[in-house]
């Protein structure tokens, strides 16, 4: 090979690296990223992944561009592979605590998976089909296991396969031959890149089209949410982060999810951050604080795919509270009485009121507080704290007497606790098994799978407990298990944050647990509180891994209050007893070596002025000079009762010392407009008359006679006239728990959407038809009438099932068309092509007989098919093999 | 009578005898108007020689060199065989008593219709003294240079090249051919037609009409180069000519020369079937005769279908472009 030959075949592999190599690592990355907010065993950074993956494309490619033997690659790349793993499978035990074997497996994986992938783009023509197949099988396999699904979610996370997959398919044809880069091939190349942005354009035109609704319910809680930046701007670029629901969003998001938080957990540096800070009316009879645990969510269902738990919402007596807090309008409150029986709890139960000031607005679709929360209602936050804390809220939770913190934590951090502990023990030692529970409700929540290390950790489990009978001795043995100390008196197992980051609230993969247990002995709460819910689960004692915030009653300074701080992030588990309901045990242990500095307590918010009256209103008229204005309402809280009236209510208010808000922001009473929906609170103070509620007469005519003008306090600007039907939708929405799109929904809307393509696919030949006969009629003179009418008696012809193959039309005139039909197919050709291929001008009788063939051709059919000729039409094969071209002959041009 | 009717009756007139085979008589027409000449590949006894000859006696006054026994123009046939000599073809130089002096004698080549027997089984020397007269219309001997009357038109058949004693020609030589077509077994019927009417047919080719002249001929020669080709027709030619150059199946692609030689074809093949303008039509009939023998193929199965394809995707693009207004 010349030298020159060699510049050229280098130069083809780099256009090549640019084309498809390129495109296909930014396809990996993608896909590794969804990857890695679905499962926790990949937990070491996307781009190094990508990387490797990457790396071994590349490398795998080049190989095999330049023609390396398969057999021989693959077995030093399998040898490779084998020492290396000999060389890391020695580093055991304390040395595996950053796990560089769970590391190693998952780099060399992902390299094997792009060199594979080299290997086949490099090798196999239609390799990328293959590829996109595989791709696309990933990401629907880790979208089905997302709990939130929605449309546009799915339709987010696909859409990158698609286009790369359409993209392939756009450039594979270019890929056999030699890429010049020649003004003229360049040309052709923009030519089919561009084609392929139209057809991506139409593909996105079409999604909007069909899935409209879908996406302006999305729009709708954007406009909602995006309230922080009031100028219009709705921060379109973090749409699909904020409407990836849950914990799984995207870097450069909008502050703290839990996830980030445990992952704080292991940078002790950021740890001081405070999350949020809680006023909880819970009191030991001695008056002392009685703090609580503060549950975010549950993982509760075993995912075989990622090898550990999940949340689900389909589980049985579901007392979750799923209510967006952050997005409820002012003073709106909520309450789900299904709580009380969901919770599966009558002894020593009890009802907590709690406060609750999030310092940031990231708390979706969780209501932040003491299990189990059933009644919301958003409060507004003093002025004064409105820079520490966003939003504020109040709850009511049906909670147990069992519940408190002193009772929840591990005694290793102070052996005091014994005794108290030992009080909730001896209580709980009434419940002697599960023998009277829902059979569904218990497989449900002691579903344990089997085999390798879950056989081993079940053997661990029931070794612990082979004395034990009662549930509460079982749970008790296995935390006095993380209690065990060696011959020397040192703890076996030890608190340490360098157990392998686990980013995601979920419990760290079952391989990691099985280390934990066996091998390191190290972890932080996640392991403790996965280990004891695999264990107690193998032991079959219902328990759920709850993660959320442990209280810590710091000082007695302002008895009540709590401060949550982001190292305070925990995970623990509930045990489920009988009676006493779900019940908070912490398995962690306490960190023998570092105490983190104690934090400051803050300031406790001003409590906000209780309203006696909140008007759920609409601005008739505003009087900005006189700070008057006119209100029409039927929905009210008076004195914290919601009510509904039957008619609706025309008042004046008076809004000359009121504090206008508008997306919790002071404004000025300018900024309302007649039409504006409008929330008026009123508060409770001596210099005002408040009438007394009355049980004898109606509530519409304690309305009447409430004073007039009503003093407004407070006007929270809701929504502007032109907004409000979004509004409306965010309501609607919050009422149902924010838009949720089940899988039900989706089947129908797809198949909506097919049937209608079916139609207008079915359709097509006829429209098509229609249309050529449109310019039939639309064609002026001879020569263009004779064309149309040429194109309509071919296309009428071919649907009559007359088809014509390889033959000229001329041939097909005489031998198909005439002996079925004889309709002077074979003249009419004969004057067209005289038309089409002389230079003379037409004829005299020229247009006589084109309109005389016109004619005829419709007549005939109908004639000899009959009327019912017309469901031809329908077919659409039929209709798809006119417009198909003959067999292209297989022109494969030689390869490089 | 006009030129088409002129035509037809030639056309008939030679269907009297070559019966059954009226797209072949078709093709030799075509060819002598186009100026050109023509390759017959056939098993013996198909009837190639009686078709030559039927043409040749079909047209009356030869000019004054010539003539025929019956008036006709005038009808040499060479028998080739290994053993000839170029000399043979063209004449030579022998000595005249009485002028005291060398004379050219003529041979066989000088004549208006030339049927070249079995061409394929003399030397390629003798192959090559063709060539000249073929495509020159001339004949070189010694010093001397003589002219070829301007009717010269050369029906050369071959036997298939798997048969033995043969010497394939080479591809300059094919390429001089404007045609080469397969005659061909005729249909049951047409057989029949023969074996029953065989001693009319017989008597016939001794009595065949005269039914055009050798100026009215000329004539229709001229008016074949006047034949309006449109000039997408022209660009489809291009097309199928260049993709031959680049078909994968295909060794050897047709040269300029073919493409010239088959615009010529489409403009006498219009004029048979009595048109003053080309259609697509006459592609796809015209493509194989003179086209094929110029390619060579990969293989045989490529020898079948390649150009076909080619024809087919051509002429289907054709068939679906629409009027296009400007003539």
């Amino acid at each position: 090979m010349s030298k020159q030959d060699q510049y050229e075949r280098f130069r083809q592999l780099l256009i090549r690296w640019v084309l498809v190599l390129a495109p296909t690592i930014v396809i990996g990355f993608i896909t590794l990223r969804f990857l890695n907010f679905s499962y926790t065993a990949l937990n070491t950074g996307i781009l190094s992944q990508t990387i490797y993956f990457g790396f071994g494309l590349l490398f795998a490619y080049s190989l095999y561009y330049y023609g390396a033997r398969i057999v021989i690659t693959f077995l030093l790349l399998w040898l490779t592979y084998w020492l290396f793993e000999r060389m890391i499978n020695r580093l055991q035990g304390e040395f595996d605590v950053f796990y560089a074997t769970a590391r190693f497996q998952l780099y060399s994986t992902l390299f094997i998976f792009g060199w594979i992938f080299g290997f086949l783009l490099a090798r196999l023509r239609w390799s990328y089909i293959l590829i996109f197949g595989m791709l696309a099988t990933i990401t629907l396999v880790s979208i089905s296991d997302t709990i939130d699904i929605s449309l546009s979610y799915i339709l987010i996370h696909i859409a990158p396969v698609v286009v790369y997959g359409l993209y392939m398919l756009f450039l594979s044809p270019l890929l056999t031959d030699r890429i010049e880069i020649s003004s003229k091939k360049s040309g052709k190349l923009a030519l089919r890149i561009a084609l392929f942005a139209l057809l991506i354009l139409f593909a996105f035109i079409i999604t909007e089209r069909l899935f409209k609704s879908d996406l302006k319910a999305v729009e709708k809680e954007l406009a909602a949410r995006g309230a922080k930046n009031k100028d219009g701007k709705k921060g379109d670029s973090n749409y699909d982060e904020r409407n990836g629901l849950m914990e799984k969003g995207g870097k450069g998001d909008d502050g703290y999810r839990l996830k980030d938080t445990m992952r704080v957990n292991s940078k002790m540096s950021q740890s001081d951050k405070l999350m949020f800070c809680s006023k909880l009316d819970n009191f030991f009879p001695d008056g002392s604080p009685a703090p609580l645990y503060f549950v975010y969510h549950y993982l509760t269902r075993y995912d075989p795919v990622k090898e550990t738990f999940t949340r689900d919402v389909n589980v049985p007596s579901f007392d979750e509270f799923d209510v967006d807090p952050v997005n409820l309008p002012m003073y709106y409150s909520y309450t789900d009485t299904t709580i009380f029986r969901k919770s599966m709890a009558e002894k020593l139960r009890k009802v907590v009121e709690a406060q609750v000031y999030l310092s940031e607005n990231t708390w979706k679709h969780s209501v932040l507080g003491p299990s189990s929360v059933f009644s919301i209602q958003t409060i507004p936050v003093e002025k004064d704290f409105q820079k520490t804390f966003l939003s504020g809220y109040k709850i009511t939770s049906f909670t147990s007497e069992l519940n408190n913190a002193y009772f929840v934590y591990n005694i290793s951090a102070s052996p005091n606790l014994v005794p108290i502990q030992d009080k909730r023990h001896e209580e709980l030692r009434s419940v002697m098994g599960y023998s009277k529970v829902d059979h569904r409700f218990l497989e449900y929540y002691t579903q344990y799978p089997s085999g390798g290390i879950y056989d081993s950790i079940s053997k661990l489990a029931f070794s612990l407990t082979s004395k034990e009978s009662r549930p509460v001795d079982k749970v008790i043995a296995v935390r006095d298990f993380f209690l065990r100390r060696n011959e020397n008196g040192k703890r076996i197992f030890r608190y340490t944050l360098k157990a392998g980051a686990v980013d995601d609230p979920n419990i760290p993969s079952s391989r990691m647990l099985y280390n934990f247990l066996f091998k390191t002995h190290a972890g932080y709460c996640t392991y403790y509180a996965g280990a004891s819910l695999f264990m107690l689960r193998a032991l079959g004692v219902p328990t759920r891994f709850t993660t959320g915030f442990a209280a810590i009653n710091r000082s007695d300074k302002n008895k009540g209050w709590y401060w949550f701080y982001a190292s305070q992030a925990h995970a623990w588990t509930q045990v489920y007893f009988p009676g006493y309901g779900w019940l908070d045990f912490d398995m962690t242990i306490g960190n023998e070596e570092q105490q983190g500095a104690p934090k400051p307590d803050g300031t406790p918010p001003l409590p906000p002025p209780e309203p006696w009256l909140v008007l759920n209103a609409k601005a008739e008229s505003v009087d900005h000079k006189e700070k008057k204005l006119r209100v029409s309402f039927n929905q009210l809280i008076f004195l914290n009762t919601a009510y509904t009236l039957n008619q609706s209510f025309n008042r004046p208010v008076d809004a000359s010392l009121c504090r206008v808000m508008y997306n919790k922001k002071d404004t000025t009473l300018a900024a309302i407009h007649p039409g504006d929906s409008i929330i008026v609170v009123s508060y409770k103070d001596a210099a005002k008359r408040i009438p007394q509620p009355r049980t004898d007469i109606s509530i519409e005519d304690q309305v009447a006679a409430f004073p007039s003008p009503v003093i407004a306090d407070e006007i929270h600007i809701r929504g502007k006239e032109k907004e409000k039907k979004k509004e409306e939708g965010t309501k609607k929405g919050v009422n149902q728990a924010a838009k949720k799109m089940t899988w039900r929904e989706i089947a129908w809307m797809a198949a909506k959407g097919a049937v209608g393509l079916l139609i207008l696919m079915l359709l097509l030949p006829l429209l098509y038809l229609f249309y050529r006969l449109i310019r039939v009629a639309m064609a002026r003179d001879a020569a263009a009438k004779a064309d149309q009418v040429y194109r309509t008696a071919l296309y009428r012809l071919h649907m009559a099932g007359i088809e014509r193959e390889n033959e000229t039309p001329l041939d097909y005139a005489r031998t198909k068309v005439d002996p079925v039909f004889s309709i002077g197919f074979e003249e009419f050709m004969h004057l067209y092509l005289r038309l089409k291929y002389s230079q003379k001008i037409p004829q005299p009788g020229d247009s006589a007989a084109i309109n005389q063939f016109a004619n005829r051709v419709g007549f005939s059919i109908r004639k000899k098919s009959g009327i019912f000729s017309i469901f031809n039409y329908f077919n659409v094969l039929l209709a798809l093999r006119y417009f198909r071209s003959p067999q292209k002959n297989d022109y494969e041009p030689p390869s490089l | 009578m006009n030129d088409f009717t002129k035509l037809q009756t030639l056309t008939d007139n030679i269907g009297t005898i070559i019966r059954g085979k009226p797209q072949a008589i078709k093709y030799v027409v075509t060819a002598l108007l186009a100026k050109g000449h023509i390759l017959l590949e056939d098993n013996p006894g198909a009837g190639k020689t009686v078709l030559a000859k039927t043409l040749a006696q079909s047209i009356s006054e030869g000019t004054i060199d010539f003539y025929s026994a019956n008036g006709g123009v005038a009808f040499k046939r060479i028998q080739f065989t290994p053993d000839l000599l170029p000399m043979d073809l063209i004449g030579s130089y022998i000595f005249d008593e009485s002028k005291k002096d060398f004379v050219f004698k003529k041979g066989p080549l000088f004549t208006h219709v030339l049927l070249a027997d079995e061409i394929n089984r003399a030397s390629p020397k003798v192959q090559s003294a063709l060539l000249e007269c073929m495509a020159e219309n001339q004949i070189s001997s010694g010093d001397a240079t003589f002219p070829l009357d301007q009717f010269f038109f050369t029906i050369a058949t071959q036997n298939p090249i798997e048969m033995e004693g043969t010497y394939p020609l080479p591809a300059a030589q094919l390429d001089r051919f404007f045609m080469k077509i397969s005659f061909g077994y005729v249909s049951e019927e047409a057989e029949f037609d023969i074996y029953s009417n065989y001693q009319a047919i017989n008597n016939g080719k001794n009595t065949v009409k005269q039914v055009l002249t050798y100026n009215e001929i000329i004539h229709l020669q001229a008016e074949a180069e006047k034949v309006y080709i449109h000039p997408e027709l022209i660009k489809g030619i291009v097309r199928m000519v260049r993709s031959t150059r680049h078909h994968q199946e295909i060794a050897l692609g047709s040269s300029t020369r073919g493409g010239i030689i088959f615009i010529k074809c489409l403009k006498a093949w219009a004029l048979v079937h009595q048109r003053n303008y080309v259609i697509e039509d006459d592609l796809r009939d015209l493509a194989q005769p003179v086209l094929h023998h110029r390619l060579i193929f990969r293989n045989r199965e490529a020898s079948r279908t390649a150009l076909q394809q080619i024809v087919d995707q051509e002429v289907n693009r054709l068939a679906k472009m629409g009027i296009t207004t400007k003539g």
